[in-house]
């Protein structure tokens, strides 16, 4: 055990960072469990109806699975640990290529349909916690009632309709990688963004408005109105910075949530991608693929969480020195 | 609140530069001349030997040869073979072997290629190993020629060959090094140049071609499983040609001017069977009961919205095996008269489907909504395919609905399914006479005699209840007006190799 660091901060991220290493290690046990959990001889299920006895023997010994489980699981965390998470049943490759091929598109639509959501949500948010029980806060609770309920496949659906096939401005679907052609990864990019920052923000809105309207009801908000300071300032210096914790805490609820793959989305506008990479794997029965895939959106979630909690500590002193 | 707002303004101004742009969208890797295809899905490897995803062989096609190959009309042509002869007694081919074809690493082509293909197969008992059933031994006498020995005459055998890519000539060094599952190497027309996992295969046109140079430049083949998204790719200009077609749209786009759609029955079948080995469906008088029972109608067009066609037999019409049968009819009375001559009274009637095969479950629910004035409740008991294949090979089910795809040759159609010892006769129907016509038309060289035979055999077949037949599925596909040179077949091949695409500048 090396000394306990004394700096609050770093104790702070310390017992944060053990809080996922506990986290992450019970992740390794379920998705190891995984394939000894589904009915069935997920070896059998895989071959479906390429099965031979030959082929069955020569998967199983391939995949380990003949061995016995204490071995195999000690096995699986060993080379888990290390990056190698086996190879897919479906075409022999490693399941850590196929993840980080697939990683890039994903993380584009993450990032660029946070910063669309954020770019809806927050002046939304605010705007109608500022006005709170007028007619625009109406307007804009219904319409986010409205984001939350609209299922993102026909969201999608109209999306192509309008801006591809019938005004011909954005491509219908497909991907670029961004270093290779980022003019087309951006056209690329927007309609999937767009579809999932619709949902994302409807549902961040609704937050961001309460959050404002509860740090709004204390009394230095009153205090700082009293004093007669403009409203610019109180909204933006004494309401909204105080609103930034919980703000952060949907943002990443909701980028966690589009990271560990949009499944439909990703569906809907052919976008090689981890949520549409799962889906086929599903189908297909790859359980090291859906292993692996199960296991990195784990990752992605506890370093978003360690992320979201570092900025706490950023922008509240309280967290930082208490 | 300085900076969030410059950035703010900084992705505002790109999207605003990037829906300003008019310009058409850019259609990324390959050629500017590739004909750009919408598959529903990614192919799970490109062995074509070894895959058994339809994905894959839409892809294969366009980079492999058979021996022979069909025509559109379903008979064997020559390809890597030039021509071939059959000894009197019917238990040689020799195969003469096209000269100077040469694999796309540029090495050439020879009969040791086709020995060491049909070799694997059979050694490795690869998924395609049964049409070898009649093989006994395959040789190369010479660099072009091979010469393939049958223990019977074998009527079929060219079918066998090259009815399907998973028949396909492949290159012992490409199969060696491994890397045949992701950078195969054929003697197609087009080579396997790259793929993007998720999104695409490029194919390169293969200029030295046995059959001549493709007037393209590739084939850039997309992973789009969303037939709306297909289709919208396909009307903005964005992809040449689709499969993926969603079927209530099909009545839409046959008026629509600005897309080519096909719409050609297939040689697949979808079919319900009763299980034999249990009472009371033993009696063929019950399983005809069940035959006159369903509303095939209704069925055609709650499984396809209407595309399907309609048939009491395997085989479509305008196949040269057809064979026109239309006994049964939608009639509650005749089937309960012939439920009282069998003295029968069934309560229940547990049908086996499989989510893998929406079909079998939406046919299910017309289905026991058709039984009730039988009497007969319809428990459908979906599962997933594996299991289904369980089920079945168990015999536990009273009836299941299933199809068969890609068949051409008649035997195919009826010998594994039908014979006494079929090895796909769930049913466990057995019927001496069908037996007989079945293993005559095996070896029966004489082609109308043959075809009187399978005849006979698929009329009895269908009296007799041992399948339910029920329609041929159609293949529908939709193309730009762009695109000619290109017609959709009843085998759903995928030939890119004649296709011609018109100057893509409007």
């Amino acid at each position: 055990m090396a000394s306990v660091p004394t700096h609050p901060v770093a104790r702070f991220l310390a017992r944060r960072l053990a809080y996922s290493a506990v986290v992450l290690v019970g992740v390794l046990i379920v998705v190891f469990a995984l394939v000894h959990l589904v009915p069935g001889d997920p070896v059998r299920i895989a071959l479906g109806t390429r099965y031979t006895p030959e082929a069955y023997e020569a998967l199983r010994s391939a995949s380990g699975l003949d061995r016995p489980l204490v071995e195999q699981f000690f096995g699986y965390i060993g080379s888990a640990l290390t990056g190698n998470l086996g190879v897919s049943f479906r075409n022999g490759d490693p399941v850590t290529t196929i993840l980080l091929d697939r990683l890039p598109a994903t993380a584009s639509l993450a990032v660029v349909g946070i910063l669309l959501a954020l770019l809806i949500a927050l002046p939304a948010g605010i705007w109608a916690a500022l006005h709170e029980g007028k007619i625009s806060d109406a307007i804009v609770r219904i319409t986010s009632q409205f984001g939350v309920s609209v299922p993102d496949f026909w969201m999608g659906i109209l999306l192509i309709a309008l801006f591809a096939t019938t005004l011909g401005w954005l491509p219908t679907s497909g991907y670029r990688p961004l270093f290779v052609d980022p003019g087309g990864w951006l056209r690329h990019v927007i309609l999937p963004a767009l579809t999932v920052a619709m949902v994302a923000a409807a549902i961040m809105t609704r937050y961001i408005r309460a959050a404002v309207l509860e740090v709004a009801a204390t009394g230095y908000v009153r205090t700082a109105r009293s004093k007669g300071l403009p409203p610019r300032v109180v909204t933006f210096r004494h309401t909204v910075r105080n609103a930034l914790v919980p703000i952060l805490t949907i943002t990443g609820i909701q980028l966690a949530t589009i990271l560990s793959g949009v499944i439909v989305v990703e569906v809907v506008f052919a976008w090689p991608g981890l949520g549409r990479l799962v889906f086929n794997s599903v189908e297909s029965r790859d359980y090291p693929v859906i292993q692996g895939a199960v296991l990195l959106i784990a990752v992605l979630f506890l370093l978003i969480n360690l992320l979201v909690d570092m900025l706490y500590a950023v922008v509240d002193p309280r967290i930082r020195l208490s | 609140m300085r900076q969030p707002a410059a950035i703010v303004a900084a992705v505002l101004s790109l999207l605003l530069v990037s829906c300003s742009s008019p310009e058409p969208v850019d259609l990324g890797a390959g050629g500017s001349g590739n004909l750009v295809a919408a598959i529903a899905g990614e192919p799970d490897q490109l062995d074509p030997q070894k895959t058994t995803a339809y994905f894959s062989f839409e892809v294969l096609e366009n980079v492999f040869d058979t021996l022979v190959a069909p025509d559109e009309n379903l008979e064997m042509r020559p390809a890597l073979a030039e021509s071939w002869e059959t000894s009197p007694d019917g238990l040689t081919w020799t195969f003469r072997l096209r000269d100077g074809v040469t694999w796309h690493d540029g090495s050439p082509f020879t009969a040791d290629d086709v020995v060491y293909s049909y070799r694997r197969i059979m050694d490795e008992k690869l998924a395609n190993v049964d049409k070898f059933s009649a093989v006994t031994d395959v040789s190369a006498p010479d660099p072009s020629t091979v010469v393939i020995s049958v223990k019977q005459p074998t009527p079929n055998l060219l079918t066998n060959l090259g009815g399907f890519k998973g028949m396909a000539i492949v290159q012992r060094e490409n199969v060696e090094s491994g890397e045949i599952a992701t950078r195969p190497v054929g003697t197609g027309p087009f080579s396997f140049e790259s793929q993007k996992s998720g999104d695409s295969i490029n194919l390169k046109a293969n200029p030295d071609y046995w059959g001549g140079a493709p007037k393209i430049d590739g084939v850039t083949f997309r992973f789009i499983s969303q037939p709306s998204t297909a289709l919208s790719a396909l009307q903005a200009g964005e992809v040449d040609w689709t499969d993926s077609v969603p079927t209530q749209r099909v009545d839409q786009l046959a008026s629509d001017d600005s897309v080519n759609l096909s719409q050609i029955p297939s040689n697949d079948y979808w079919y319900l069977a009763l299980n034999e080995a249990r009472e009371p469906w033993s009696d063929p008088r019950v399983r005809q009961a069940i035959a006159y029972g369903i509303d095939r109608d209704a069925i055609v067009q709650s499984t396809s919205y209407g595309t399907a066609v309609g048939n009491q037999l395997a085989i479509p019409e305008g196949n040269p095996w057809y064979t026109p049968y239309d006994t049964y009819s939608y009639d509650i009375e005749k089937a309960k008269s012939l439920l009282a001559q069998a003295g029968a009274s069934p309560r229940t009637l547990d049908m086996l489907v499989t989510s893998e095969y929406p079909e079998t479950v939406t046919a299910a629910q017309v289905i026991a909504d058709n039984l009730k004035p039988l009497g007969i409740t319809v428990n459908i008991r979906t599962v997933d395919f594996a299991t289904w294949l369980d089920e079945q090979n168990k015999g536990n089910f009273d009836m299941l609905m299933m199809g068969w795809l890609g068949n051409i040759d008649p035997d195919d159609f009826y010998y594994a399914q039908h014979h006494t010892d079929g090895s796909s006769n769930a049913q466990k129907f057995s019927n001496p006479d069908v037996d007989r016509l079945l293993d005559t038309g095996r070896i029966e060289i004489d082609r109308d005699k043959r075809k009187a035979d399978y005849a006979e055999a698929a009329t009895i077949i269908a009296d007799q209840v041992s399948y339910i037949y029920l329609y041929n599925p159609s293949v529908i596909q939709a193309w730009s007006t762009g695109l000619s040179g290109y017609d959709a077949r009843r085998d759903r091949a995928i030939r890119f190799k004649d296709a011609v695409l018109a100057d893509s500048g409007e």
